[in-house]
């Protein structure tokens, strides 16, 4: 019943459904114009709002704060928690019923009556839609009684354990209690306890704090797309949890610890670490997936305690993916923290910087040309990639390739549309239609899948899926397995070409693992070819994109943007003497492939895959621990800032690069990060536009440029790499070091009992 | 005059009770210091112990140390440590009663033989950190195991 | 019982001679049935057995359709439906009929905000028949002996509202009654009286009995919505109302299964014949349930505003005892407050003489107590039951009728501070009105009434356990 019909959402104009409230309020809609706006009076302050707006929606316009539990803006609207009641003083004058029109005067006549109903008590803020000329008062002796009654009964059942609870200092109870709490208790009866739930390696519960105020219910239900959590028994023995005991299964799951209020639901990995106030908080973006989700990193001592979500609407909104939440433990192990190289055993032995710098400069000078090659791996940062790329540039060598493979036949990456998410992440919530090809976006890119999720859930969008069928968090039409539908649709001849044409806003978004395959370019021209031709049937204006690529790893925009080679098939066919590797974990060249006597050099932060095959060790920064700058898939430069310093002798990557260059007597012309920027802004403004997407264009052109490909399309289904969640968790080096995504893979495949540690609370 | 004679019987004294020229110099550059005074006891080691009391107090006992002790040469290198239990508490004016003619009750927490002080040397103790590593360094698998 | 929330004490103010404003809700209505026609009455009850509407409360004839044919159900229906929906909704206007669940909301206005342009969505009547309330026991009697006024009742309400379809939400626990209404349903449909053209008059109607799972908040109309749509019985919040956004999302208007069943012969006898029972604004006969310690406790329909002790000592054969052995009576199902015998010497029996006596007429299931009552075990009781039954959805309810149930449980001891009655009037404050459903203030006011009447009892009852606990640690 979530997505309810058209019909009944029209209706919701004044007054909303339970289901929706403030959160169909957050799809964007166009403004209603200034002239039916209301005016409502918050503490006797005029103020305008729209019609359909709540009372706490109005207060929060003029700047008051009403307190709430339960009331989250991207929720839908509970009002169980009655934390937001407030006295409301109605309007003087009856409303004049004559003026409105027909169709609505009982709406109104309704309203008169809740109105006059309603007077001598106070409303919940959080649903209540205001009515013209009310007066809400916010501080008035009522209100505040109010709120002090119902802050007695929170606290009535609430153990008193904060010294021990993890939440305390970032507690919403503890907070508005100091504000609006009594200073005496009259409890004197025992206090209800819970039996805690194990719902996984990754949220610890204390039940006994829960105060049932179901947002986690809400945001399981609403955001996640999963009805894993519910409330059973009633009345005082009301429980929230998963009805039978098994794990809370998400992507998405460790948001409902930022959202709880108390410290019922909170993190195990940071259980009784740190406290909130003893951290220091850097705001970065996080690197495990394409999407760059804003993060800030909250670090004491030079450790990463943990990570939590930061506010942008275009990206993440305010939510982020378990593996960006709680992978930071693998930052903590498996580093490389000093520089090593093979002795004549063949062992890799720690040495001093300035004996690998020498050897790598050694080494580089006397290898020329093709003789150099380097792969970059998928979590580099802009920095290093202009750094390397310029080091091989003066060795006269264009050997620089990326792990990920995007074929280069017709326009290839020429131009930028070819490879970007151009509709952008928010602009999923316009579109009406939208077509996966080969992808699993729910673990490819988890909060894109959320987008998709809200706009299926508010705006009635369509999705079709061609490939691997996969769970995803809205329903959708399958259209087939193998690339071949993408013929019929390019031919019309499939059913769904009824729907394409119909669309007003398509969306076509091609998961990058298909570009993997050999006939990657036939499927991205295919691909680009439907969505050029839909995007001529919708008659949709030239802003609006329609061709978008998802990716996976965080550095492969930047990496084309500055001119890298996509696919390691060129280093195959010719291989080189000196091999660099910058970050390259995912095996795709093997010491087989290499010539016997080549020096391999693998520069960066984890002994993963690349690590162990190298000759030369030079130890990298992770993105914790660098100012580095990532483009998302939409093309989106952002910046990571430095949370820690990097382990023993780790440095950031440029400035090793930049110090080999030195040595080999070819020094790079930057020696500070500003310098690097400026030569990054030379060979690609936008990516020292930080926070802002460069729009690609040229679609025309680039289909037009990928008919002159001629690849036959291979008849294997199209799958997607991470199929199910247990794919989703160990994708990078960093992820792969982790202990609690180990843990997670165990949990999902075993249960969530498997994991279980002793509880300590 | 008189207190010419008296100075001149002193170094007179300070001489013969270092054996002569040899033992003075010996004792002024080992010990730093020229004293003489009544030989109170010798313990199991060698060490000397004399008292004057018409030194100021604090400075009326004192200690000549062995030359030799537990295989260790200590004509330079001597040590506050070297001093036995027994002796410790007379030299310390704890007690006015040397271990000569008061012996030490003997206790089975006291060394049988002497223990030299091993701080400042490559024997000493030093105290590890007993938390967790905040960083866990990658180990390369060892070779030809691959 | 969750009617009961708010409309009484609004209705009440407007009619007090400080507030004849406009605004009252009543008011309105006033315009169409205040006419001259009505001569002023000053007496009320008993009522005579022709105009009796339940003439089968006792169960004494056929309940089937064959006998509710001979009682006059069925009758000329084709043509009630025919006379069209505003006529419907004039004569329910006129006949001041207010709703039977509780609240006393007036039942015509109530319908007729269905009447609003079609948007497509078909239009719902949910009936009320979870009858839950401690004490209450009048729909019952209607589903099991009378059903056919019931299933007729739905088909007249439902074309005043242009409804699609009837849904009867029946209490899981009425077994028997659920099945007299089914085979009553079935019977109307094999007469072709409801379903597919109903009674001949081109009307298409059906009616779907649906069975609860027994629990109390289910009663709530959101709740119930809630319940009949698969979900947890937990009242949703208003606005939107069920007018609005009602079951399946589409509008909805939730009455009582008595309220429903009186429809039919409102309309055959007109709206005037039933104003003409009861006082101004409180018209019409009522199905009064006396329980408790009286002779005779049953179910009797009579008229409107008759005096309470009128009622007890015609119906159910006086209290047990005598009327000087009344400790006090619950005058409206257990969440009204109790009422002391004084106030029970002259009160009349309708919402607005109720309100005036600080308690309301509720569903009218009047609970009768004489002096070997324990009043504070038996609201203890009460605040017990509402505590078991509230859905745990916000706060105060969960919390406070918790806390209210340990302390009255103590209070029953007397094992508490004097002090503490102030407290626990304070925590039913807190309560009332700060919910999101009615339960909240069924519960709290119980426990205000037995304070506001019953005091002394209490601090007699503090101050005997005090004694008692002071001998004891002397001896």
């Amino acid at each position: 019943m979530l997505r309810l019909p058209v019909v009944s959402r029209a209706l919701s104009g004044v007054a909303h459904t339970k289901g929706y409230g403030a959160a169909a309020g957050n799809v964007r809609t166009a403004a209603t114009t200034a002239s039916n706006l209301v005016e409502v009076f918050v503490d006797g302050k005029p103020v305008l709002v729209e019609p359909g707006t709540t009372v706490l929606q109005a207060c929060e316009k003029v700047g008051v704060q009403i307190p709430r539990f339960c009331y989250h803006e991207r929720l839908s609207v509970a009002g169980n928690c009655r934390m937001c009641l407030v006295e409301i003083e109605k309007a003087p004058k009856v409303l004049n019923i004559n003026s409105v029109g027909k169709s609505t005067h009982w709406l109104l006549w309704l309203a008169v009556m809740v109105l006059e109903d309603l007077n001598p008590v106070p409303v919940a803020a959080c649903a209540m839609p205001v009515m013209k000329g009310w007066n809400i008062l916010t501080n008035s002796e009522k209100t505040k009684k109010a709120r002090e009654g119902v802050m007695e009964f929170l606290l009535a059942n609430h153990p008193l354990d904060c010294p021990i609870c993890d939440q305390g200092g970032e507690c919403d109870l503890q907070d508005q209690s100091m504000m609006f709490g009594s200073d005496r208790s009259r409890f004197t009866e025992g206090k209800r306890a819970v039996e805690d739930k194990n719902i996984g390696p990754l949220i610890k519960t204390i039940m006994t704090r829960c105060i049932q105020c179901t947002r986690c219910i809400r945001f399981a239900s609403e955001i996640a797309g999963v009805d894993d959590l519910g409330t059973t028994g009633r009345g005082n023995e009301m429980q929230v949890g998963t009805y039978v005991e098994k794990m809370f299964m998400s992507e998405l799951s460790g948001n409902v610890i930022d959202i709880c209020p108390v410290g019922a639901l909170t993190s195990k990995p940071y259980a009784f670490t740190a406290r909130p106030w003893e951290t220091r908080k850097t705001e970065s973006i996080d690197v495990l997936d394409a999407v760059g989700s804003n993060i800030v990193v909250s670090t004491r001592g030079g450790e990463v305690m943990r990570i939590l979500p930061r506010l942008n609407e275009d990206v993440n909104e305010e939510w982020i993916s378990d593996k960006t939440r709680f992978a930071y433990d693998g930052l903590k192990r498996q580093r490389l923290t000093q520089p090593m190289v093979k002795d004549i055993s063949g062992q890799l032995v720690p040495t001093s910087w300035e004996d690998v710098l020498t050897r790598v400069a050694g080494a580089l000078q006397g290898a020329q040309g093709k003789d150099v090659a380097a792969i970059v791996g998928g979590l580099v940062d802009a920095e290093a990639l202009i750094a390397l790329k310029d080091l091989l540039n003066q060795l006269n060598s264009d050997n620089l390739c990326t792990e990920e493979v995007f074929p280069m036949a017709g326009a290839g990456t020429d131009l930028r549309s070819n490879y970007l998410l151009n509709t952008r992440i928010s602009g999923i919530e316009e579109a009406d239609l939208l077509l996966l090809v080969g992808t699993n976006p729910r673990y490819e890119a988890p909060l894109f899948s959320a987008r998709v999720r809200k706009s299926w859930l508010h705006n009635d969008l369509q999705v079709a899926l061609v490939g691997r069928k996969v769970d995803l968090s809205y329903t959708y039409e399958h259209l087939g397995e193998s690339a071949q539908v993408l013929q019929e649709i390019v031919a019309g001849t499939h059913p769904f070409c009824k729907n394409l044409a119909q669309a007003k806003h398509p969306v076509v978004v091609l998961g990058s693992a298909c570009l993997q395959r050999d006939d990657g370019a036939a499927v991205h021209s295919l691909v680009s070819t439907i969505a050029q031709n839909v995007r001529v049937t919708s008659g949709v204006q030239d802003s609006w994109k329609v061709l978008n690529v998802l990716h996976r790893v965080a550095s492969q925009v930047a990496a084309l943007d500055l001119g890298y080679k996509a696919g390691v098939e060129a280093i195959r066919n010719n291989p080189p003497k000196v091999l660099f590797l910058l970050g390259a974990d995912g095996g795709c060249v093997t010491r087989q492939d290499l010539p016997k006597n080549s020096l391999i050099i693998y520069q960066g932060h984890h002994g993963d895959i690349g690590a162990p095959m190298a000759d030369i060790i030079l130890p990298g920064a992770a993105y914790t621990e660098k100012c580095g700058t990532y483009v998302n898939t939409e093309g989106r430069a952002q910046q990571t800032r430095v949370a820690v310093t990097s382990p023993g002798m780790a440095r950031e990557d440029w400035k090793i690069i930049r110090a080999i260059s030195e040595l080999a007597g070819i020094t790079l012309p930057y020696d500070t990060l500003d310098e690097v920027r400026n030569r990054l802004a030379e060979v690609a403004p936008n990516l020292v536009r930080y926070d802002d997407v460069e729009e690609a264009n040229y679609f025309k052109q680039a289909n037009e440029l990928s008919k002159a490909v001629n690849q036959t399309l291979l008849s294997e289904p199209l799958v997607p790499p991470q199929l199910t969640v247990r794919d989703f968790y160990m994708t990078d080096p960093i992820s792969r070091a982790s202990q609690t995504m180990a843990k997670c893979v165990k949990a999902v495949t075993e249960g969530a009992q498997a994991v279980e540690e002793p509880s300590i609370c | 005059m008189a207190e010419y004679i008296q100075v001149f019987r002193r170094a007179l004294g300070q001489l013969g009770g270092h054996g002569g020229i040899r033992g003075l110099f010996y004792q002024l550059f080992r010990v730093n210091d020229l004293k003489t005074g009544a030989l109170i006891g010798v313990d199991k080691y060698g060490n000397k112990y004399y008292e004057d009391k018409r030194y100021f107090f604090g400075r009326h006992r004192w200690v000549i140390y062995t030359e030799e002790m537990n295989g260790k040469r200590t004509v330079w290198d001597v040590d506050g440590s070297m001093v036995p239990s027994e002796w410790h508490r007379w030299l310390h004016c704890m007690t006015d009663d040397p271990p000569t003619t008061h012996p030490p009750v003997s206790r089975k927490f006291l060394a049988e033989t002497h223990k030299f002080n091993v701080s400042g040397t490559r024997e000493q103790y030093v105290p590890y950190s007993t938390t967790r590593k905040k960083i866990h360094e990658w180990v390369p698998p060892k070779a030809g195991s691959q | 019982a969750f009617g009961l929330a708010r409309f009484p004490q609004q209705c009440a103010r407007g009619r007090g001679p400080a507030s004849s404003s406009a605004s009252s809700c009543l008011d309105r209505q006033t315009d169409i049935s205040d006419s001259s026609l009505l001569v002023k009455k000053t007496k009320f009850g008993p009522l005579s057995d022709q105009d009796r509407i339940f003439t089968n409360l006792y169960g004494r004839h056929d309940w089937s359709l064959k006998g509710a044919l001979s009682r006059g159900d069925w009758y000329k229906t084709k043509e009630i439906l025919l006379k069209g929906a505003d006529w419907i909704l004039n004569e329910i206007k006129i006949s001041g009929l207010r709703g039977r669940g509780g609240a006393g909301f007036p039942t015509g206005m109530k319908w007729s905000f269905m009447n609003k342009p079609n948007d497509g969505r078909p239009k719902y009547l949910v009936v009320n028949a979870d009858e839950g309330e401690p004490g209450t026991c009048k729909d019952r009697e209607i589903m099991r002996h009378d059903p056919h006024k019931l299933v007729e009742g739905c088909l007249v309400a439902g074309r005043a509202m242009g409804a699609r379809a009837a849904y009867i939400y029946i209490r899981g626990e009425f077994y028997n009654e659920s099945s007299n209404l089914q085979v009553a349903v079935n019977e109307a449909y094999t007469a072709g009286l409801i379903g597919r053209n109903a009674c001949g008059s081109g009307y298409d109607f059906d009616v779907f009995v649906m069975r609860g799972a027994g629990a109390y908040i289910c009663g709530e109309e959101t709740a119930l919505i809630e319940s009949i749509e698969g979900k947890q019985g937990k009242p949703r919040l208003k606005p939107p109302f069920p007018a609005d956004i009602g079951v399946f999302g589409c509008p909805t208007t939730v009455a009582n299964v008595e309220t429903v069943a009186v429809a039919p012969t409102i309309c055959r006898r007109s709206g005037l014949w039933f104003a003409s029972f009861g006082r101004e604004r409180n018209s019409g006969t009522k199905l009064f349930n006396i329980s408790g310690h009286v002779n005779n406790p049953c179910t009797v329909e009579e008229e409107m505003s008759i005096l309470l002790k009128d009622l007890i000592e015609r119906h159910a054969g006086g209290v047990r005892g005598g009327w000087d052995n009344l400790l006090g009576v619950i005058p409206g199902g257990s969440s009204t407050p109790v009422i002391p015998k004084s106030v029970c010497d002259d009160v009349m029996m309708d919402f607005d003489a109720l309100i005036e006596a600080e308690t309301a007429l509720g569903t009218a299931a009047i609970i009768v107590m004489d002096k070997s009552t324990d009043i504070i075990r038996a609201i203890a009781r009460l605040v017990e039951f509402y505590k078991h039954e509230s859905c745990g959805q916000c706060t105060p309810c969960r919390e406070g009728v918790d806390w209210m149930s340990k302390m009255m449980w103590q209070f029953v001891q007397g094992d508490a501070q004097y002090s503490e009655i102030d407290m626990i009037w304070e925590i039913s404050k807190q309560i009332e009105g700060h919910t999101i459903c009615a339960l909240g203030d069924g519960a709290a006011w119980p426990v205000q009434g037995l304070i506001r009447h019953f005091r002394p009892v209490m601090e007699s009852r503090l101050g005997q356990f005090q004694k008692e606990k002071n001998q004891q640690t002397t001896t």
